[in-house]
Formats: C-alpha cells, sequence, structure tokens
C-alpha cells in the first residue's frame, strides 16, 4: 500500500502516540527471556533442516539461549552454508546427519528446530515428540488437518512443548499493535481486513544438485527439480496459501479475537505455465463471526503493494507493512493525510514535561515534547526470529508461556488448508475448526 | 478550531484510551458547530442572520456566547468575539498582512464589539446592532472544546488524563503526583519560559510570535485589540509576546490569554487582585516573564527570567 511521505510521518506518529507506554514494547523480547536461560544453561537442540528459513533460524539463535549440538538435512550442500550460519553467529560446530532420525537417537538432545517441507512436519515432530523433545516447528503447521491434529494430540500426550513457529507473533511491532489498538478498542468497530502479499517473480529456485549422482527419491522426492522446488508441487506444498497467507490468517485471527467460520476461493496459474501445481494468483475471502471479513490475495505478477495486513475499523484504520512499519490513521476525513487531527497519548511514568503549551500551532501539530518516543516502528524483523528461538528455549527451561502452541497454530492451518480447497473449486467452503478442535 | 486535539494519559490509565477515542469526537461536534469555515455551522448561520432579526440559538452556543461576554466585561473589551473585520483589514485572516489606513480602520471598528451584541437569555436569541458584525469563537472555542471533552473524560470515569488542543489550550483533570509537567513555551524563544505543573485546572497561552507582519522595524502582532483597532502592545510599552492564563477551564484561560495579551501587565494585575485562583505569566519582548496572581491548580516550578 502506498503512503505518501506525509501520510507516513503522520501515520507513524499516529501509531506511536496509541501504542506509546504499551509495556510489551519493551517487555517481551527481553525482560521475560533473560530469566530463562539464565538456569541450567543453553538448551541443547538439534536442527531438522537447514534450507533458506532453516538458515534464517539459525542465524537468529543466541548461544546464550541454544546450543546447537547437531543439524539434520537431506542436502548435503545445505548442511555445509549451515556451517558457516552457524561460524557467523560464535557458536560451536555442530555435528551433521543426513536422517533426522538418527540424530535424534544419537544426539542428547532436549529440543528440535523443524524447518523441513511441508509434508514432512507431522512424521517428523511427532516422532520428536515421542522421542521426548521439545518441538518448534516452523509454519504452517501441517500439511493437512489429520496432520495437525495428530501434532496437537502428540504434544498433549508426551507433555512436551509444541510451538509453531510464526515470527509475527513475537514482533514487538505486532505485540504493540494488539496491546496498545486492538484491545484498547481504538479501532472501532473492524468489520474488513485486508491480506494482501504481491510478487513478481516466479517462485522458481534454480541450482545445482551437490553431486552428480544426488538421488533424493529415498526421501520421497522422484527428482532433484522436486526436492529443490517442492513449495510448487502439491504433494509437498500447499503454496501461497500455506507460505504467505497463513502468516496473515495468524495475525487476523488474532487481531479480531476470532477463527474464520469459511472461506470463498478462487485463483489459478495463469502466469507461469512450466509444470508447477500450485496456484500462482490466488484471492481468499474469510469469514469471521460477526459479519467480519478478511480479504487475502496473492499474486505473482506485480510487486507494487508488497505485502500487508490493514484492519478497517469504524473509527481508525490500522496498516501493518512488510513486518517491520505500522501505521494508524483516524477515520473522519477522505484521505488518510487529511484524517481529523487528533491523538491520543500514553506517557510512560518519569518521562519528560507532558507537554509544551505555546500559543496555537497549525492544525497537525501537536504539543508533545519531540523527545521520549517509544520504540521505532521500523523494527528489525530479524529480531523477531531471535525472539521466537530464545522464547521457545525459554520455555523450555522456565515453563514460561509460549505464543503460538498447537491450539492457535490450528486456527489459522485449518482456515488456509480449507481454502487450498475453495480456491480449487473456486466455491465457498465452511471452515470446520470445531471438529479440529475437540479432538 | 482546525487544530490537533490531545489526551494525554499515563501509562497506569492505559485502560482508558478506548474512553479518549470517543471523548476526542466532541471536537469533531463542536467543531461542526462553531466553526466560521463551514458554511453550515451554528455560527455561520447566526452570523448571517442575526443582524436582520433576534437569530435562536442552541443552549450550548448560547451559554459560550454568554461566557464570552462576561469575559469581555471583566477584561474591560480586550477579550471580544466580534474582531474579524479587524484581523481582516489587517490582512490577517488571508494571511497578506498590511498596515491598512485610517478610514479602513475606523470601517471596521464601526462593527466590531460585543456591545453590538445583544443576547437575550430568555428567548435563546442573539441580535447584532448592525450589519457586518461577525462572531469568532476562535479564542474560547477551542478551549470549550476541551473542556467538553474533559467532562466526558470524567463522566466515563477517567481521573487522570491531559486534554490539549494546539498545545495552547489545556485542562487537566486530576493529575497524578503533583499534576502534569508542562513547559510554557514561545516560538521566538529556544528555552522554555516556564514550567509548572497542572492538576485539577486548565490554562491557556498565546502569543506573537508565530502570525505577526513586521513594517519599519515595528513588530505588528496577530492579535488586534478591538478597542483601538490596532495590533496589542503600541502603546511605547513593552511588548507582551506571550501570555498564559491558569484557571479553573480553559475556555476561561484560553480567552483571559488573548486578553492578557492585549491588556498587558496592568490588565493582569487587575484581574488577578479581583479574581483569585488566577494565575498569569507574561513575557515581554525583553524575554523577561512575569508572574501575577496565584492559582491552586497550578505550581510554577521555574520561571525562566
Amino acid at each position: 500500500m502506498h503512503l505518501t511521505p506525509e501520510e507516513q510521518a503522520t501515520g507513524r506518529r499516529n501509531f506511536l502516540r496509541a501504542v506509546a507506554g504499551v509495556p510489551v514494547l519493551a517487555g517481551l523480547g527481553a525482560a521475560s527471556l533473560a530469566r530463562g536461560p539464565i538456569a541450567g544453561g543453553p538448551v541443547r537442540v538439534g536442527y531438522i533442516g537447514v534450507g533458506g528459513e532453516g538458515r534464517v533460524l539459525l542465524g537468529a539463535t543466541d548461544k546464550a539461549y541454544a546450543h546447537v549440538v547437531a543439524m539434520a538435512d537431506i542436502n548435503p550442500a545445505q548442511l555445509a552454508q549451515a556451517d558457516a550460519v552457524l561460524e557467523k553467529g560464535g557458536h560451536a560446530k555442530a555435528t551433521h546427519y543426513a536422517e533426522w532420525r538418527e540424530m535424534i537417537q544419537k544426539e542428547a538432545l532436549e529440543g528440535v528446530v523443524i524447518a523441513a517441507p511441508l509434508w514432512m512436519h507431522t512424521e517428523i515432530t511427532v516422532g520428536c515428540l515421542e522421542a521426548g523433545l521439545h518441538v518448534l516447528c516452523e509454519k504452517m503447521m501441517a500439511w493437512d488437518v489429520e496432520g495437525c491434529e495428530r501434532m496437537r494430540a502428540t504434544a498433549r500426550r508426551t507433555g512436551k512443548l509444541l510451538e509453531i513457529g510464526y515470527q509475527r507473533n513475537y514482533n514487538t511491532v505486532y505485540q504493540a499493535a494488539h496491546e496498545g489498538i486492538v484491545k484498547a478498542g481504538v479501532l472501532g468497530d473492524v468489520f474488513m481486513a485486508r491480506l494482501a502479499w504481491h510478487r513478481n517473480g516466479n517462485w522458481r529456485r534454480a541450482g545445482d544438485p551437490p553431486a552428480a549422482n544426488y538421488d533424493p527419491s529415498k526421501w520421497g522426492y522422484p527428482s532433484w527439480e522436486h526436492l529443490l522446488n517442492w513449495r510448487l508441487y502439491k504433494k509437498y506444498s500447499r503454496g501461497l496459501l500455506a507460505e504467505l497467507a497463513s502468516h496473515q490468517v495468524n495475525i487476523s485471527n488474532w487481531f479480531f479475537g476470532a477463527e474464520p467460520e469459511a472461506v470463498i476461493g478462487t485463483g489459478g496459474i495463469y502466469r507461469f505455465k512450466d509444470g508447477r501445481e500450485v496456484d500462482d494468483h490466488v484471492y481468499a475471502t474469510f469469514e469471521y463471526p460477526g459479519g467480519r471479513s478478511a480479504v487475502f490475495s496473492t499474486i505473482e505478477s506485480n510487486a507494487f503493494e508488497r505485502n500487508y495486513e490493514v484492519f478497517y475499523g469504524t473509527k481508525a484504520t490500522l496498516l501493518m507493512q512488510g513486518e517491520s512499519e505500522a501505521y494508524l490513521f483516524e477515520e473522519g476525513a477522505a484521505t488518510p493525510a487529511a484524517a481529523r487531527p487528533t491523538g491520543i497519548d500514553v506517557q510512560p511514568k518519569a518521562a519528560g514535561p507532558a507537554l509544551s503549551a505555546s500559543e496555537s500551532r497549525v492544525a497537525d501539530a501537536a504539543g508533545r515534547p519531540a523527545t521520549g518516543g517509544a520504540a521505532g516502528t521500523n523494527a528489525d524483523r530479524l529480531a523477531a526470529y531471535r525472539a521466537e528461538v530464545s522464547g521457545f528455549c525459554s520455555a523450555v527451561r522456565t515453563g514460561s508461556p509460549l505464543l503460538c502452541g498447537p491450539d492457535r497454530a490450528i486456527g489459522s492451518a485449518v482456515a488456509c488448508i480449507t481454502a487450498v480447497e475453495a480456491v480449487a473449486g473456486k466455491t465457498r467452503l465452511p471452515i470446520r475448526l470445531g471438529a479440529a478442535t475437540q479432538s | 478550531m482546525a487544530c490537533r486535539f490531545e489526551v494525554l494519559l499515563s501509562g497506569e490509565d492505559q485502560r482508558h484510551t478506548a474512553a479518549a477515542h470517543e471523548a476526542l469526537a466532541e471536537a469533531d461536534r463542536l467543531d461542526a458547530a462553531w466553526s466560521i469555515f463551514q458554511d453550515d455551522s451554528a455560527v455561520a448561520m447566526l452570523n448571517r442572520r442575526a443582524a436582520e432579526a433576534p437569530a435562536r440559538v442552541d443552549a450550548e452556543l448560547f451559554a459560550l456566547l454568554a461566557r464570552a461576554q462576561e469575559l469581555w466585561r471583566r477584561t474591560d473589551g480586550a477579550f471580544d468575539v466580534t474582531t474579524t473585520p479587524l484581523s481582516r483589514c489587517w490582512g490577517f485572516v488571508a494571511r497578506e498582512a498590511r498596515v491598512p489606513d485610517a478610514a479602513a480602520i475606523d470601517a471596521a471598528r464601526a462593527i466590531v464589539g460585543l456591545h453590538r451584541v445583544t443576547l437575550d437569555a430568555a428567548a435563546g436569541t442573539v441580535r447584532f446592532d448592525a450589519a457586518g458584525v461577525e462572531i469568532n469563537l476562535g479564542a474560547i472555542g477551542k478551549g470549550a472544546a476541551v473542556d467538553a471533552i474533559a467532562t466526558r473524560l470524567a463522566r466515563r470515569g477517567v481521573r487522570h488524563a491531559l486534554v490539549s488542543a494546539a498545545g495552547s489550550s489545556v485542562h487537566a483533570i486530576g493529575g497524578r503526583d503533583g499534576g502534569f509537567a508542562i513547559d510554557v513555551t514561545s516560538p521566538l524563544v529556544d528555552r522554555p519560559l516556564a514550567r509548572l505543573r497542572l492538576r485539577r485546572g486548565a490554562l491557556g497561552t498565546s502569543g506573537i510570535g508565530v502570525q505577526a507582519l513586521v513594517r519599519d522595524g515595528r513588530r505588528f502582532g496577530h492579535v488586534i485589540d478591538p478597542r483601538t483597532g490596532w495590533p496589542a502592545g503600541q502603546d511605547g510599552l513593552p511588548q507582551v509576546v506571550s501570555a498564559t492564563v491558569v484557571a479553573t477551564d480553559a475556555a476561561t484561560a484560553d480567552a483571559l490569554s488573548t486578553a492578557m495579551l492585549i491588556g498587558g501587565a496592568a490588565l493582569a494585575d487587575r484581574y488577578c487582585s479581583t479574581h483569585p485562583d488566577t494565575l498569569v505569566l507574561l513575557t515581554t519582548d525583553d524575554l523577561r516573564t512575569v508572574r501575577f496572581g496565584a492559582s491552586d491548580a497550578a505550581l510554577v516550578e521555574d520561571l525562566c527570567t
């Protein structure tokens, strides 16, 4: 979504004013975690899957929280790249495995971080939980509803932690927006949210196999192409709805405080007829209780809009853009820039003067001294990954609460899995979360 | 009232953000009623009709006009909501300031002055005694709106909040730890003129700093003395560049701060001696800040002289 520099300045200032003093901005990221790893030392973890996403998590792993003992990946080239990431982070070398089962049998681990292709999530998670390990599994939870339910049931039965990694949950900008704006009622009644993730690329990766005779078929991939581009094939992937929409539906579920009851979908492979099986254009409207809708679109043909979530309330509009920028616009004018210049400020204790009073200023200027702002909205996205891994380790050591356990994660997963079917049939389908939550 | 309204809550009162948003709706409602920039506002309609026949206005507007008239009397005419023709004559309305000729000033003065406005409380009507008389609530409406927002917040159970408009009209509901810390500043000076704590009271501040015309080395502020037709501070005494008033409500503080800019030290001294619980801070062009009177609502912590 494009804003003029003036709109950006106004929206950012409105956001900061509304969330100033929200303790979560300073709290969750550091204070609660600081308690965790001190007693008992770093958690002994193994990484399963160190492709692009796995290496981002590895790079965000703080050695004060996690001791990376071993890494498993069926592609030895990725293990070599992961070594470099570990070294950069000041970690000791980790033992390599091709088979995750062998790794968890041989190593004395306490937990695993799973970033394997979606279709393997259930098998690996259940296997690790059964082996007595705590699990941080990347999103989406699982390929199908049955898999989600098995993961949740196993976590309950074994009493081990299961966290699904949606980094937005750990992002302080989202936490502040939820606490200071959504929960505080600043938006009024919200009937519509818009979730957009627009790109202009073919999502296809290029790369050579680690060796000329490399054969991935024993792991279920008939060819190197299937392993390399697993996201494009239905057997392993749920396409853009799983890889992109689930992040954003996780946010609309959180901010709406509800889960969608039905989804209307359409889409198809419109641009890249290159043998892929998942759609390159997807449109889905998620219907929530109370007449609320979240309208999602993802396209692989234009990146003008980038990615954002917008909540349109009767009193104000909240725009979360690119996982790092947040803007708030109050209602009452035709354009955001002309929106009524009012504001609410929450001042932290022991801040400077509450107000600098002087003769009347122009419409937009407030009497707030320039100092004493809250944390910047241009949050470091990687900080959310760091908080995610450290939060998981902290929970293992201290029992501190997780942010996206199976009960929460299953909501966006089932919604997106149902959306895949709705898009395929270009139809409206009920989202049967009831069955899932009762199991 | 084309200005920004704000509610400041302290961290422990965060739960009142929704109430604050609701209360801020008062700003829109009153702006729609009192603005002279909207043709269909109650004040615009009053300005069009009241010279022909007594015009009925709603009770809220009538009360504010009655309050304006009372403050006009108490300030010997220094505060006056009918000075728009003079401001226009000096070019301050169109923001093209000029020194007008004497005839133009006289013509404007002939339609300025609250003595030309008759309020009939029994009938709830307002009558102008000449065509061309205009009411502009700019110097009191902002404060009145701030008071209205504060009243609504208090009704919602908010015990501590600072409501402000344009950074110049402020109303403190409660105020923890001795009150809300407020720096009084002026665009002409790069350090605060005063630092005070405001608790259960209101503050208004006016100045000549932003809008002014300079001709032949003389500075003409945008605040016109309705009694002379000339900008305030042309009497040879040190010119008041900033006036701050603490009173029980923001409408009064707002109006008085304008009056003090015109009436200067003489008015401040006289007003404070007859109206207890009013505090006035005047900064003159030699950048000295002088204090008059006292108020239970304000503790002056620092006076930068």
